[in-house]
């Protein structure tokens, strides 16, 4: 086997064992590259039946247009249950005072979305498209990871998970989160879309934006963000390398209309995805960690 | 391209994290703005925190326990699980190890073989890992001098031996300096041998598969559109034919596949390492852990088992009188510990009877299950031939075993 279809089994069988292991699992699924990628893999995994689970969408609000309208087309496509719980709705519930900020994020509010989604439908499992080659704390993640009654993770007391042998066994009210890509790169992703013909989002790939600067990071100009008479607007050929919410991801400066050429302007490039594109991680050495202890994805 | 999966284990400040910055770097697989975070000592990046995980490993220097690294050279895809190198968190290092090609254990070569280094062993002969590659660093701190490499050589071959260690390469290594690890070195011109780099991009990564076909099910459902039984599986040894008529176990049953789907094609073959759906002509004593063979080469399938286990909680022991829950591949069953045969002591790696099991410790144990389990011998069929041991009671994964 070539290493893309070795990646590719690991995560088939990896969707298998939720299958069989969870009485209702559900996959997370904002439109982004890799979300869309465990859709396809889901499909693969389970053809000629359909996927035998539903998708949610943790909606912050603070959406792409692009990315919302492509959620809906595939959901369609693919006959996909599909779930969206607002964190919106969490903010009204629970009072919460947002911070005004030049880019509010709700990536932390997106947990609690998160847990009561869980509680609410009773979710034992939640497939998610963290991959470990992604950020330092992700690293460390197992494939099966076990989240306690608050949606915690304990990275120092994880599990032996030996071979593919995955112990699916959680009490009652714990919760199961399953990374079926967590050996994928960003080119591995990228390879397999081409190999796949995989359909994205045109944020992917080079557009014209009107965007501002923001400590040297292109940030398109949208109702979520506090543009000041400062700020520096530009029109600029740009593509998105991850997607998150609108006021967390920097864009890119970039021509890269294709597929071929947006893996060869990743191979060339000296930055990792992260360091390029998000904004939520520049916050502190530790902040996906952070996030992750408190329930995050 | 292919894929080559490897693990770095030695005791902590061997230089296993130095070692995975070293290759990362030379390959030229670090970003700039990943080097740039990462500190520095006069002008000399600190190598060794390029693979530091969570804020307690920074702050204490320790690694406790996995981190995955992924680099690529124009030959091959690699995946490091940097291990941890404390005792006590062995039990991490398996779980880095289970999967690998290439064990790489690091000696410093100023103390020489440790306590660490004879438990990694052990562990490597636990999973029977497919190449051992000792590689003994820090010889700038030690001029580059042959004899220490020649002296270690000598007693790790006799670890080698008693352990039955399949393929054992020896390379003299500075992980600070580059020596050996991705080009030969000037400093050592008395080694003949591969530098470590070239020794992970030539060697063999073939999975072995000549015993008799064996397919393990997954998972089964029903097709609402045609109202058929679909089940999903995995071929775990050689291949299996449509049309072939195979034996159920532990039923006993015959099936004949009538449908093979792989992706999104039908097949008429499906190979090892394939996942794969089918139709069979009856829905009779097929579930998930049933294993379906030919008719003529029948895997073992009894109540009784002998394994090697390695013990990996902390906190429950190998009570006989306690249940536990065996899984090989996806058969499952409750089960009780008749016998510990054996432990293997950790440093002369002598047979000797035991009371119970610690954490870390390696043994050969009888096992009874309540339903009959299939399983082949390691060097049939690996897939079919290892498995864990789950505490019902904290569903923790407290063993794992290998059937000899
Ligand atoms: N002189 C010398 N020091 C080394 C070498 N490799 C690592 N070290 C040092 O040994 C210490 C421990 O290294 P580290 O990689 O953190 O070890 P780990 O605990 O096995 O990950 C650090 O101070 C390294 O700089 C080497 O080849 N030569």
């Amino acid at each position: 086997m070539n290493y893309l279809q070795e990646l590719e089994a690991e995560a088939i069988y990896v969707f298998r064992e939720i299958a069989a292991q969870f009485k209702k699992p559900v996959l997370l699924f904002s439109g982004g590259k890799d979300s869309t990628l465990l859709i396809h893999l889901a499909a693969k995994a389970f053809y000629p039946m359909s996927i035998p689970f539903p998708v949610m969408h943790v909606d912050t609000g603070h959406n792409f247009e692009e990315a919302l309208r492509f959620r809906d087309q595939l959901v369609q496509q693919k006959g996909l249950k599909l779930i969206v719980r607002k964190v919106e709705d969490s903010i009204i519930k629970y009072g919460i005072e947002e911070p005004v900020e030049k880019l509010p994020s709700r990536n932390v509010l997106q947990s609690i979305t998160l847990m009561d989604a869980i509680r609410e439908f009773g979710f034992d499992a939640c497939i998610g498209s963290g991959r470990r080659d992604e950020e330092k704390a992700r690293a460390k993640e197992r494939f099966f990871s076990v989240r306690d009654k608050e949606g915690k993770w304990q990275p120092y007391n994880q599990k032996p998970e030996l071979w593919n042998i995955y112990n699916g066994y959680i009490d009652e009210g714990e919760n199961m989160r399953v990374f079926p890509i967590s050996n994928w790169t960003e080119m591995d992703v990228w390879q397999y879309i081409r190999q796949e013909n995989i359909a994205l989002p045109s944020l992917y790939f080079s557009h014209e934006r009107s965007c501002i600067v923001h400590n040297g990071r292109l940030i398109a100009v949208s109702e979520y963000i506090k543009i000041d008479d400062e700020d520096i607007r530009l029109t600029e050929n740009v593509r998105y390398r991850t997607v998150g919410d609108m006021t967390c991801t920097a864009a890119i400066k970039s021509d890269a209309r294709t597929i071929d050429e947006v893996i060869r302007e990743i191979e060339t490039s000296n930055i990792s995805e992260r360091g390029e594109t998000r904004i939520d991680d520049q916050l502190s050495d530790a902040a996906m960690e952070d996030r992750k202890l408190q329930g995050y994805f | 391209m292919e894929l080559l999966r490897f693990t770095t284990a030695g005791s902590i400040d061997d230089g296993k994290s130095t070692l995975t910055g070293r290759l990362l770097y030379d390959t030229g697989n670090i970003k700039d703005d990943v080097l740039e975070s990462v500190s520095k000592v006069g002008n000399t990046i600190n190598l060794a925190h390029i693979t530091d995980g969570l804020r307690s490993e920074r702050a204490g220097g320790i690694t406790i326990d996995i981190g995955y690294r992924y680099f690529k050279t124009n030959n091959r895809k690699y995946i490091i699980s940097d291990a941890p190198g404390h005792f006590q968190y062995t039990k991490n290092m398996v779980t880095g190890a289970s999967n690998v090609d290439v064990m790489i254990i690091l000696v410093d070569a100023r103390n020489g073989i440790t306590s660490q280094t004879r438990l990694h062993s052990l562990v490597a002969s636990f999973l029977r890992t497919r190449y051992v590659v000792v590689a003994i660093n820090k010889m700038d701190a030690l001029a580059y001098a042959e004899d220490v490499f020649e002296s270690t050589r000598i007693e790790y071959r006799s670890i080698a031996e008693k352990l039955q260690l399949r393929d054992v390469i020896f390379i003299p290594i500075s992980a600070l300096h580059g020596d050996n690890v991705s080009a030969h070195s000037e400093n050592m011109p008395w080694y003949n041998g591969p530098d470590l780099l070239s020794f992970l991009e030539q060697c063999d990564t073939q999975k072995t598969a000549n015993g008799p076909g064996r397919l393990s099910i997954q998972y089964t459902a029903e097709d609402e559109s045609t109202g058929r039984t679909l089940y999903f599986g995995k071929v775990l040894s050689v291949e299996i034919h449509k049309g072939e008529r195979l034996t159920v176990f532990p039923s006993g049953n015959e099936v004949l596949i009538e449908k093979y789907i792989s992706g999104y094609e039908e097949l008429e073959t499906a190979k090892a390492g394939e996942n794969i759906c089918l139709e069979l002509n009856t829905n009779d004593g097929v579930k998930r852990g049933s294993i379906l063979a030919p008719l003529t080469h029948s895997p073992q399938c009894t109540k009784h088992l002998t394994a090697d286990i390695c013990w990996l909680d902390p906190e429950i022991d190998c009570d006989q009188n306690k249940e536990f829950i065996l899984r090989i591949n996806t058969q499952e069953s409750i089960c009780r510990f008749r016998d510990i045969e054996y432990r293997i002591n950790p440093f002369s790696f002598d047979k000797e009877r035991v009371a119970g099991l610690k954490v870390n410790e390696v043994a050969s144990v009888i096992i009874e299950t309540e339903i009959p389990i299939a399983y082949d011998n390691y060097d049939v069929c690996p897939e079919n031939a290892r498995g864990i041991i789950i505490d019902p009671a904290t569903h923790n994964t407290v063993a794992a075993i290998m059937i000899h």
